[in-house]
């Protein structure tokens, strides 16, 4: 025990997390050996994984200055008709969908900013309020039909082209955090706003940088899920909100794991735990209610565990 | 003669209907640790929060070298040579050593837009080699280190790139004599290099042996400069206060007994790698004091009576066989708590002076027995006790965070007084507080004394327990370390014997 604690920082949240992901394996395997958890299959788990870990990277940069989003489901939907449309309607390809979908997710993110620091009012709030804004948009966009990318369009939602676009963001995300004041100033902000605004810190303008990262990250996620899914619906009335959990999941496991200094790399293989448990519920064929419900107390568990808090600390 | 850094010319600044600071100006020399010095809410802070960019100016100017200065913020005053240790935690948790020490500063490590973290944190090992901190490690997150390290980062931070002017803004109250030393070493380092140090304390006698020149401000009014050579304590007091200060400062009276009638046992507490093992009784109507080194755990036993020690083991009772332990109890059975950190973990900062003295006592503010609020009786209550502890204040609808460091004490006071708390568990009353605050405090702490409540006193400042309390017990590594009775005879050495 006392070796353990004596393990860098770094190490020991590897170990936590590597043995998470085993656990949450071991206990779906045991109860059915037979259709969960071979190699294949914990590849495939993997991938799927993929499209909200994206995500969940640009998102950190958000949640760890304090910041919330509600409309990272819009968001997602928007970029992804954007895409679709400039690959297909206006046949403009790949490019077009790459494009169409960052740009798109940059732009949201740049309201979400603007409209959080000129309104000054909750981040909550003002996305969510924009939320049924990007959602009536893409609905509007979308002519009120779904919307499917050809089968010859899709290599970005199938090895090797997710693992590669993944990838890409990861190392954006890595090196914006660790090697660019950016990355100081968003974990500055998340600290102690007011001293970082005496430090010369211009806040507003991180923050807003923040929204645009994360949004463009949210836009690389609509290009995978669109890419793996084939197709994707313009839905209204808020319903883009079942979006936001798996990313914000995600999201909690890197703030979780910050103390250890592998934020990212927690998001990753907490993403990974994520979609073995929802593949595994699936091999058991348990009904969707029960599937949702042991997810939300496993994350919860898992979350709390892994979330050190001292007795008396006050937790918001 | 002297030749001037800095030139403060009618400087003024207003706070809503206050008049923080009314056309102030005088001169501070290349080479000198100028002491600035004046009561609580005299505008102190608010001068050298604007000459470091962390308020705007209003009106008036700084001139700096010959040339007038319009900092923005702290970043940008560190550019133009000024720089500021604060009172509280300066630095930012999240972030590592090296990141606290060159944040707003990283443009000389950022290639194309990348920052060498290497290079960074190489320099930030090498300044702290430099100024002795080797036990400091530069790519640390700063989290690890206590309060007293971060303090030493922070005074790394504000001079290795050797400002003209160092603001040291009542840094020392929150040091250890030992971290205190360290800080006089480099404010002469500073001097010495034919750099300024401004220097605010409410310590006279640390004013007088560690500065060179004195500037003195009353109500935001500059009333003069002296050299420190050429005046004493009781010169400064008048100069502060406007008049003598009169009257007993601490107690005067000494072989009263004390009751054997006991109010509270603490019984064998403990609270892990913090206090171990600690039992005492308090008696009524004596003030019980508590003293030791900042670590020595001492500041943990107010919690533990407060129940707001969440390992806390053993006992903490009441004479009616009550146990304490959590703060709902305690404040139902009268105990009140006022802690060292006053400003995260005594007052909310972001509401009104009313809001913070009814807080406890809202139970009986209502109409008749039924839940609802009286707001008459509210405002009158807020308003009663506020003025019974003489809260310098527009009103009791001003928020708490516009308030100086005393009258912030003296509203959390009022709260206590105000809920007739039998029981009083103060941590460090009078640390940051202007010499004529501390002394309506001992006064208040007399006279409640007289009342037949209890006190426990915890305090850093050996000559307030012996000024103060009947009985004083010292503690040393979390344990109980001696006691000693009041007695004019008792001196600090013999409390720094028992402490150390």
């Amino acid at each position: 025990m006392s070796g353990f604690k004596n393990l860098s920082g770094a190490t020991k949240g590897y170990i936590v997390l590597i043995a998470l992901v085993f656990l949450s394996w071991a206990i779906f395997k045991v109860l059915t050996p037979h259709n969960f958890g071979s190699p294949e299959n914990l590849m495939a788990y993997f991938q799927a994984s993929l499209i909200a870990t994206v995500g969940a990277i640009g998102f950190y940069f958000v949640m760890d200055m304090g910041l919330f989003d509600f409309s990272i489901g819009a968001n997602i939907i928007l970029s992804a008709v954007v895409g679709c449309q400039l690959a297909t309607s206006l046949e403009m390809g790949y490019l077009g969908l790459v494009i169409g979908c960052v740009v798109t997710g940059a732009l949201v993110g740049l309201c979400n900013g603007y409209f959080y620091v000129k309104l000054r009012i909750p981040s909550m709030i003002v996305t969510a309020g924009l939320a049924l804004i990007y959602e009536s948009i893409a609905n509007y966009i979308a002519g009120g039909i779904g919307q499917t990318l050809p089968s010859d369009m899709r290599g970005l939602g199938q090895m090797p082209g997710n693992i590669i676009l993944a990838f890409v963001t990861f190392i954006i995300a890595y090196l914006v955090l660790n090697y660019t004041k950016f990355g100081t100033y968003t974990y500055a902000i998340g600290s102690n706003e007011f001293v970082a605004k005496n430090m010369g810190i211009n806040v507003d303008k991180f923050k807003v940088y923040a929204f645009i990262l994360s949004g463009a990250f949210f836009g690389a996620m609509a290009i995978l899920t669109i890419s793996y899914g084939s197709s994707i619906v313009a839905v209204t009335g808020m319903s883009s909100m079942s979006r936001n959990f798996i990313p914000t999941m995600g999201c909690f496991f890197g703030l979780a794991f910050m103390k250890y200094g592998i934020p990212l790399q927690a998001i990753i293989l907490g993403e990974f735990i994520v979609n073995i448990i929802f593949f595994g519920f699936i091999s058991l064929g348990a009904p969707t209610a029960i599937q949702d419900l042991i997810t939300g107390l496993a994350l919860l568990i898992i979350i709390t565990l892994t979330t050190k808090v001292s007795k008396g600390e006050i937790v918001k | 003669m002297s030749e001037v850094r800095l030139q403060v010319r009618n400087i003024s600044k207003t706070f809503g209907v206050t008049k923080a600071l009314q056309n102030v100006s005088f001169d501070i020399n290349k080479g000198e640790v100028h002491a600035l010095i004046g009561e609580n809410g005299s505008g102190k802070s608010t001068m050298t929060n604007m000459l470091t960019g962390i308020y705007p100016m209003e009106t008036g100017k700084f001139i700096l070298d010959g040339e007038e200065i319009h900092p923005e913020n702290q970043v940008h005053a560190n550019n133009i040579g000024v720089s500021i240790i604060v009172q509280e935690l300066g630095t930012l948790s999240g972030l590592t050593v090296a990141e606290n020490i060159f944040l707003g500063h990283e443009e000389k490590f950022i290639t194309y837009g990348f920052r060498n973290t290497q290079k960074m944190n190489a320099e930030a090992n090498r300044l702290l080699q430099e100024y002795g901190f080797t036990h400091i490690k530069a790519s640390d997150m700063i989290d690890n280190y206590n309060f007293e390290d971060r303090k030493l980062i922070e005074i790394v931070k504000a001079t290795y790139f050797h400002p003209k002017i160092v603001v040291v803004d009542e840094t020392t109250t929150a040091l250890s004599q030992e971290g205190r030393e360290e800080l006089y070493k480099h404010m002469n380092r500073i001097r010495d290099e034919g750099n300024t140090v401004i220097f605010i304390s409410h310590d006279l006698s640390e004013i007088l042996d560690k500065s060179d020149t004195i500037t003195i401000l009353r109500d935001g009014i500059y009333i003069d400069t002296v050299k420190s050579k050429d005046v004493n304590e009781e010169d400064l007091k008048k100069l502060m206060v406007g008049r003598e200060v009169t009257g007993d400062y601490y107690r005067s009276d000494y072989g009263e007994k004390i009751s054997d009638e006991v109010v509270l046992s603490v019984k064998n507490v403990t609270v892990p790698g913090i206090i171990s093992d600690v039992s005492f009784d308090l008696h009524q109507g004596e003030i019980l004091g508590f003293g030791g080194l900042s670590e020595s755990g001492m500041h943990e036993i107010g919690k533990a009576i407060f129940g707001a020690s969440y390992d806390r083991e053993g006992e903490v009772v009441l004479a009616d066989g009550t146990h304490i332990n959590d703060i709902t109890t305690a404040i139902r059975n009268s105990i009140a708590y006022t802690s060292k950190d006053r400003d995260n973990e005594s007052i909310v900062l972001n509401q009104s002076i009313r809001d913070n003295i009814v807080m406890p006592s809202l139970n009986f503010l209502t109409f008749g027995k039924t839940p609802f609020l009286n707001w008459h009786r509210i405002k009158e209550f807020a308003k009663e006790y506020a003025k019974e502890m003489s809260v310098k204040m527009v009103n009791t609808d001003q928020f708490v965070s516009e308030l100086s460091g005393g009258n912030k004490q003296k509203v959390v006071l009022a709260r206590w007084i105000g809920k007739n708390s039998n029981i009083l568990v103060l941590d460090s009353p009078t640390r940051g507080i202007d010499i004529k605050v501390k002394q309506d405090i001992y006064q208040l702490m007399n006279r409640l004394r007289k009342e037949g409540k209890s006190i426990i006193m915890i305090s850093e400042e050996l000559m307030e327990l012996i000024g103060m309390c009947d009985r004083i017990i010292l503690m040393k590594d979390g344990k109980l370390s001696g006691e000693v009775l009041r007695s004019p005879e008792l001196n600090e050495q013999k409390l720094i014997s028992l402490m150390v």
